[in-house]
């Protein structure tokens, strides 16, 4: 009974390997420019004037340095002309703790307003300082923060953190986490 | 002994779902989401208390959705107490409440079908209400994400093609008198004001079936109060007991205010 759990065990142990593996050869090369496919769907490895961390090298990052953090994950978007029978109350969003959640600053051609925002957002949480450690984020599998993070690149900043993993991977190691509201163009 | 086969396969598709990683974390995603019940409790039912399922109304969905804007749910009433209506609510969609039945004189309101937006991994709730004006709620986790967003079709044109058309499906024989099913399709973008144009980028205006009432010979089986998270093309499966030969009469209006109503001849001609 025991030797067949085990086996049962090793077996799926090399199969999640093998499943990871299969991932990681199918993950797609970076885009030339901003991604405009689906927005949750396999994400590259890079990202190109940036780098990638992880939840653990993230968490220490935030521990040592005033990093400034970046949510670039969708808001249910509230239609303009809801009847007022409706209930409106979207999930309480859960965010890394200090984030500054931008909806939209993620997307492959935001409206000029909204890039601007976020141009002048960054600007206002860096200090001015396009040396200052920037994380952008969203979700598992989410273009948005892929995409976040090269604007940011584009804008000149030089050290630029994509975090993959997004709220999903920093939940699961049980890392707090703050409510936050959005942010964006008027 | 007969144990070993089931036990290693659960272990394997465990391990594949992703069980390896620690299941800790999910204790704050239960948190959060009792506390989401509780607030909505408050928002939709106030002043009032919602108790368990009791045994009078169970809910069932897939546990994991191949559709979110699809997602099939179940309600299944118990004969063994009387009941005028029953919301279906899904905890995490921005506008939680997604139906509303009200059953008439001849409804059989044992089992209803429809299918459903799903925004996030979520629990649905079905409460019912019944008629002394108690409400049993039941729940089922649903794994399944992004279902408001999705677009209603290729592009908004086709997907108004035809709006308001309807079917209506008997399902299993006719006996006068003898409860039966029935399944009504009715064609409607249903767009929920969430989901972006492809092409233009901008967001879709609402535009939802907002109530359906269904008749039989001038007896309501049932209204509906409809939201946003009912999916495009609403098909909705209920039962009603018909007197003698009939016609069933749907009326349904949306949040643009045209009404489309139909007709339909019980037993009426085969596959209508």
């Amino acid at each position: 009974m025991r030797s067949i759990v085990r086996a049962a065990f090793v077996a799926a142990v090399a199969l999640v390997a093998a499943v990871t593996l299969a991932s990681a050869v199918t993950a797609p090369a970076e885009p030339e420019g901003f991604w405009n496919g689906p927005v949750n769907a396999p994400v590259p490895h890079t990202i190109k004037g940036g780098k990638l961390v992880h939840t653990q090298a993230l968490a220490a990052l935030l521990k040592r340095k005033n990093a400034v953090v970046i949510d670039v994950s969708n808001a249910p978007h509230r239609p303009e002309n809801l009847p007022a029978s409706t209930t409106w109350l979207p999930l309480p969003h859960r965010a890394i703790p200090g984030a500054v959640w931008i909806p939209g600053a993620g997307l492959g051609e935001p409206p000029p307003n909204l890039d601007e925002y976020f141009r002048e957002r960054l600007a206002k949480a860096t200090g001015n300082d396009l040396g200052k450690p920037l994380v952008l984020y969203c979700h598992q599998q989410c273009w948005l923060s892929w995409n976040g993070a090269k604007r940011a690149i584009q804008y000149g900043y030089r050290n630029v953190y994509w975090y993959p993993e997004g709220i999903e991977g920093w939940r699961k190691a049980k890392l707090p986490t703050t409510v936050v509201q959005p942010e964006g163009a008027p | 002994m007969g144990l070993k086969k089931p036990m290693a396969v659960t272990l394997i598709g465990w391990a594949l779902l992703g069980g390896l990683q620690p299941a800790l974390a999910d204790e704050e995603d239960n948190q959060d989401r009792a506390a989401r019940w509780k607030q909505l409790q408050e928002s939709l039912f106030p002043h009032r208390q919602v108790l368990d399922a009791g045994g009078i109304i169970t809910v069932d969905a897939p546990p994991r959705a191949l559709d979110a804007a699809l997602v099939p749910v179940e309600l299944h009433i118990a004969a063994n107490k009387p009941v005028k209506s029953v919301y279906l609510v899904i905890d995490d969609n921005p506008a939680p409440m997604a139906a509303h039945f009200v059953f008439g004189p001849k409804a059989d309101p044992r089992d209803l079908k429809l299918r459903v937006r799903v925004n996030a991994y979520t629990n649905i709730h079905a409460i019912a209400e019944t008629q002394d004006g108690q409400l049993h709620a039941a729940t089922k986790f649903v794994k399944a994400a992004g279902g408001c967003s999705a677009p209603a079709g290729p592009d908004d044109n086709a997907a108004l093609a035809d709006i308001g058309r309807m079917k209506l499906r008997l399902l299993g024989d006719f006996n006068a008198g003898k409860p039966m099913q029935a399944q009504l399709m009715i064609r409607h973008p249903n767009f929920n004001g969430m989901q972006m144009n492809q092409i233009t980028r901008y967001f879709t205006p609402a535009r939802f079936i907002r109530t359906i009432d269904a008749t039989y010979d001038g007896g309501q089986v049932f209204h509906l109060d409809a939201d946003i998270s009912l999916s495009t093309d609403p098909v909705i499966t209920f039962g009603f007991v018909p007197h003698a030969k009939g016609q069933m009469k749907v009326v349904a209006q949306d949040s643009s205010n045209a009404t489309f109503d139909h007709s339909f001849d019980v037993p009426g001609t085969p596959a209508g």
